[in-house]
């Protein structure tokens, strides 16, 4: 237990005198923060803010896409949907009569996926007396899945937090990370205690079919019928050969349908242990009173073996990548280069990066591309896509305005990253990026669940919440030799992917680099 | 569950809204406290808790010489403070040749200079210092706001004062939002989403109404800088606007700058709102239409045009609407159509009300091509249902227990605090509105309820419009009247 007496004080001071300080040094977030380790590995983070009789939660577990297997893409993001299924009390009018049930949804369940994926296979070749066995196996399961859903109390979890007026409950699933959030009165905790201690150790995956179908739904929507979704799907993919970070989080819809509930449960049992888990509270919360209570609930559940390891790493990409999506929809680009991940010093270096091209109307690529040139209505960037917990890509992306074309754009941005390597950044444009990411850690603490996610964040991600100090005191560090030096090193032609969303039925093909008279 | 347990957690917040000094002691007495708990959890199910007390600080009411009222909070926990401005103006007042007039004003007063500084100072001297300010104006109001560390408080508050008194509009940036704004509008027809939102509205209220219509490449085209000036000098006035002050700083020094810098500002003749009603024969019309997309889902809307927010079965008609659709996962179109069937991500239903015009109350769901059909059947069996029958006990309960719960969210924080009062003056509704509805909601009955669906929720004047591709769409779309295609324009 490293609940520390000296925390605990020390945040009363704060909350009795205005941290004024807070920009000048961010020791008050240190100091307020309060960490407990259970036994089992769980790790817990609060911090106490009395004003409002409420608290926000966010539990985030260190397992996402990059976990899967071949053949089980968008397993991860599956079962944060069957999370919310309930569990053997909650969710269920009699769990004993419903479990041989579903037991036997899932057997006829694989078999109908099984002959289903055959006959698609095979197509017209496919008999009749296939066809017959077909509708047989069809009938048999919706009548299981008729009978199973009598035991069902259709969304009880979230019934029972509504009711006790939560707001917020939700989840979202990365290649990096698995969270789930919630805000209610703080008065309520040991029912979130009871509910979240439960999910965490008896989920049961009813209704598991029609999630399924609910979550391609989703793909469609996200994916297939958004023309920025695709283009990133296509973009990533093409960028990650071997690496995980290729496969869209949501997966492919020929795997999403072929995902079992045995599949989804073992992928719970293997990754969702409270060992791989952060859960952090942000509000109106006493840490004397919520460890004795997380200790009591979370503390029973037994820590999972460690998954089994990431082993597969990116090959160098050894030359240039362009890929095309075609689409009812105006022209947009899409650029990324490899890069090293956190704990990397350049990781700090692409952060300043990424504030100098994009961020703010005094951005470069902004006052060039939008401002000066007129060439794109909308310009971008981010420094970790598609996740964090391995060497990632630094992006740039960009819309074109009319009649300028992304070729045009493309080469100028180039310019703009010719440019970072040619001339050393200013000394007030560095400390124009410090000074906005100070004031983001100040914003950053103004509600309780935007500061309850940053700090499961951290500590999912790096292993320590208090890496977001650790990087902002590494990016001040940073020089314009910095700059220059990663820009040279990974800002190159043969390091990039290029993916160009084309209007559907627009002849014009995409210009090859060399045409553009740059040469990076 | 033990009560006696949850009471004193319950006793603990209660004064948690109370500063320092108390907590402290009690936080310190607790030491022996958790020791006695009993931490058999038990069932969620079945937990009971003490209700959810709070008080929140009173924010203070001042108004300027000028007519320029001003909310003001005190907030010192962290070394910020945020300053909002509520502006009597809107793009219903927008010419109907220059539509896009009122939004492109807003635009340029952020972006254009003023108060004597060039648009680049503006730009450079803000970002440097990591101080934000947005002004938009919107269908029925313009908004602004400046949010800056306490230390640059004053500098930050010059630069606001002097894009919301004298903007610049140099003309350099007005020719680039401008090009922006068209480059919108060519690209307004990219997402299912966003034209399906769009079509519907035009559907409920008209393709000219000033709910619905929208800026077309010519009526940008034609906005000069002169119109900007002279929608600014007529429409935003110091008595037509309402500033909301939270955070790190001291009401008297706060007033004292707020005098130096705004109480000048001569008073001027102040826009009334007024929005024209749909006639009853355009409402009373069902609708079905379609957009040919090349998509995977059918994207659609279904719904009618509903009552204002001071209509008296507002809180039953709310309360419908949430155990229909608008509560997400406790809704029944969200247990039906995709929990139990499995056939949309997001579905459910909305009711939006204002004071100015009359408001809208559809559902909504996207749903591949071959599940449309039954999709649209679910909304309208639901509906039928809410009106034939009484919802549960237990519907209701629930209902009444999440809005009561989850009250205390309403007054998070202190912006939030702020900007209730200021939204609620701004719309003419008494500064106690929100615990009225509170009330009114406690004491709502099941007849209520079916009686408010019954008389606001109309099977027979349902517009749908629905965007997805192909013969099998129309198709699906014709069991329910007469479908006609929307044919976009390549230009939105």
């Amino acid at each position: 237990m490293r609940l520390s007496g000296l925390a605990v004080f020390s945040l009363y001071v704060v909350i009795l005198s205005p941290i004024h300080s807070a920009y000048a040094s961010n020791s008050s977030l240190a100091e307020r923060v309060v960490e407990h380790r259970l036994a089992n590995g769980l790790t817990v983070l609060m911090v106490e803010r009395h004003q409002t009789p409420i608290v926000s939660i966010n539990i985030t577990f260190a397992v996402g896409g990059i976990d899967e297997q071949v053949g089980q893409t968008g397993i991860a993001h599956l079962y944060e949907h069957m999370a919310f299924k309930g569990t053997r009390t909650i969710g269920t009018r009699n769990y004993e009569e419903e479990q041989p049930l579903l037991d036997e949804l899932a057997l006829v369940g694989n078999e109908l996926d099984q002959r289903l994926r055959e006959f698609d296979a095979n197509g017209a070749g496919e008999t009749d007396e296939t066809r017959a066995t077909i509708e047989s196996l069809q009938e048999r399961f919706t009548d299981l899945q008729a009978k199973a859903s009598e035991y069902v109390v259709g969304n009880e979890m979230a019934l029972l937090y509504q009711r006790h007026g939560s707001v917020g409950l939700n989840a979202s699933t990365g290649k990096d990370l698995t969270r789930y959030m919630i805000s209610f009165p703080s008065n309520r905790l040991p029912l979130w205690a009871a509910i979240e201690s439960d999910r965490m150790a008896h989920p049961v995956l009813r209704e598991f079919y029609k999630e399924r179908g609910v979550v391609m739904e989703e793909r469609r929507l996200r994916n297939d019928d958004s023309p920025n979704g695709l283009l990133f799907e296509t973009f990533t993919s093409a960028a990650f050969r071997a690496h995980g970070y290729g496969i869209p989080t949501i997966g492919w819809g020929s795997d999403i349908l072929s995902l079992t509930p045995a599949d989804t449960e073992a992928f719970f049992k293997t990754h969702y242990g409270p060992n791989r888990a952060t859960i952090a509270l942000v509000g109106d919360i006493n840490p004397r009173e919520v460890i004795p209570l997380i200790e009591e609930t979370f503390g029973k559940i037994p820590a999972a073996p460690p998954p089994p390891p990431l082993v597969t790493v990116e090959p160098e990409q050894r030359g240039e990548r362009r890929v095309e999506v075609e689409f009812d929809a105006e022209p947009a680009i899409l650029i990324g280069y490899h890069k090293p991940t956190i704990r990397h010093p350049d990781d700090d270096v692409f952060d300043v990066i990424d504030a100098l091209l994009s961020e703010g109307l005094t951005s470069r690529l902004h006052q060039k591309l939008v401002r000066d040139k007129r060439l794109a209505a909308s310009v971008g960037s981010d420094a970790s896509h598609p996740g964090a917990r391995a060497p990632n890509l630094f992006v740039v992306t960009a819309t074109p305005l009319a009649p300028h074309t992304t070729t045009e754009v493309e080469a100028a941005i180039y310019e703009e990253i010719e440019r970072l390597k040619r001339e050393p950044v200013s000394q007030k444009e560095l400390e124009k990026v410090l000074n906005n990411l100070d004031a983001d850690l100040v914003r950053g603490l103004r509600s309780n669940s935007g500061l309850a996610s940053q700090l499961a964040l951290y500590q999912a991600l790096a292993g320590d919440w208090q890496y977001v100090l650790t990087s902002r005191d590494n990016i001040a560090k940073v020089t314009a030799a910095d700059v220059q030096r990663v820009a040279t090193q990974y800002l190159t032609k043969s390091n990039r992917t290029v993916a160009v969303l084309v209007k559907k039925g627009s002849a014009k093909p995409v210009a090859a680099t060399p045409a553009l008279g740059v040469r990076p | 569950m033990k009560r006696g347990k949850v009471g004193r957690m319950g006793m603990r917040n209660q004064v948690g809204v109370m500063a320092g000094v108390m907590i402290l002691l009690l936080a310190w007495g607790s030491a022996s406290y958790s020791a006695e708990l009993d931490l058999e959890v038990g069932d969620p199910r079945t937990m009971t808790f003490d209700p959810v007390e709070f008080s929140t600080p009173e924010p203070e009411r001042v108004v300027l010489d000028n007519g320029l009222v001003v909310y003001l909070l005190e907030d010192h926990e962290l070394p910020l403070i945020t300053i909002t401005a509520t502006m009597r103006t809107g793009s219903w007042l927008d010419p109907a040749e220059k539509v896009g007039l009122a939004s492109m004003t807003g635009a340029v007063m952020r972006t254009g200079g003023g108060g004597g500084l060039s648009a680049e100072q503006v730009d450079a001297e803000l970002e440097q210092f990591a101080g934000d300010i947005h002004i938009g104006i919107g269908r029925q109001s313009g908004s602004a706001s400046l949010d800056v560390l306490s230390k640059d408080l004053n500098r930050g508050l010059e630069i606001f004062a002097g894009l919301l008194r004298s903007p610049a509009f140099e003309p350099a940036r007005l020719e680039l939002a401008k090009l922006q704004a068209i480059e919108g509008i060519r690209r307004r027809q990219d997402s299912p989403g966003s034209i399906v939102s769009r079509e519907f509205s035009k559907a409920l209220y008209g393709a000219d109404h000033p709910t619905a219509r929208e800026s077309s490449v010519e009526s940008i085209k034609r906005l000069t800088r002169q119109d900007l000036v002279a929608f600014h000098h007529n429409t935003i006035h110091p008595n037509g606007m309402l500033l909301g002050v939270t955070g790190d700083f001291t009401k008297h020094e706060m007033l004292a700058s707020l005098r130096k810098l705004f109480g000048d500002w001569q008073k001027g003749a102040v826009p009334e709102l007024k929005i024209p009603d749909v006639s009853e024969a355009d409402m009373s019309q069902p609708v079905v239409r379609f957009v040919d997309k090349d998509t995977s889902q059918t994207h659609i809307r279904v719904g009618h045009l509903s009552i204002k927010e001071n209509d008296p079965d507002y809180v039953a008609l709310a309360i419908v609407n949430d155990i229909l659709g608008g509560s997400s996962f406790r809704s029944r179109l969200f247990n039906d159509v995709r929990t139990k069937r499995g056939l949309a991500y997001s579905v459910g239903s909305r009711l939006y009300t204002g004071m100015h015009d009359q408001g809208v109350w559809m559902m909504k769901a996207e749903t591949k091509l071959t599940s449309t059909q039954e999709v649209i059947e679910r909304f309208v069996a639901n509906i039928t249902r809410m009106r034939e029958e009484p919802v549960t006990d237990a519907e209701l309960a629930e209902a009444k227990e999440a809005y009561v719960n989850s009250f205390v969210f309403s007054f998070a924080s202190s912006s939030a605090i702020v900007s209730r009062l200021i939204e609620l003056e701004y719309d003419g509704l008494p500064k106690d509105f929100l615990q009225q509805l509170r009330t009114q909601v406690i004491q709502l009955t099941k007849d209520d309820v079916q009686a408010a669906a019954k008389k606001h929720l109309h099977p027979d004047r349902l517009k749908i419009i629905a965007v997805g591709s192909g013969d099998a769409l129309v198709k699906a779309l014709s069991t329910f009247g007469e479908v006609k295609e929307i044919k976009l324009t390549p230009e939105g």
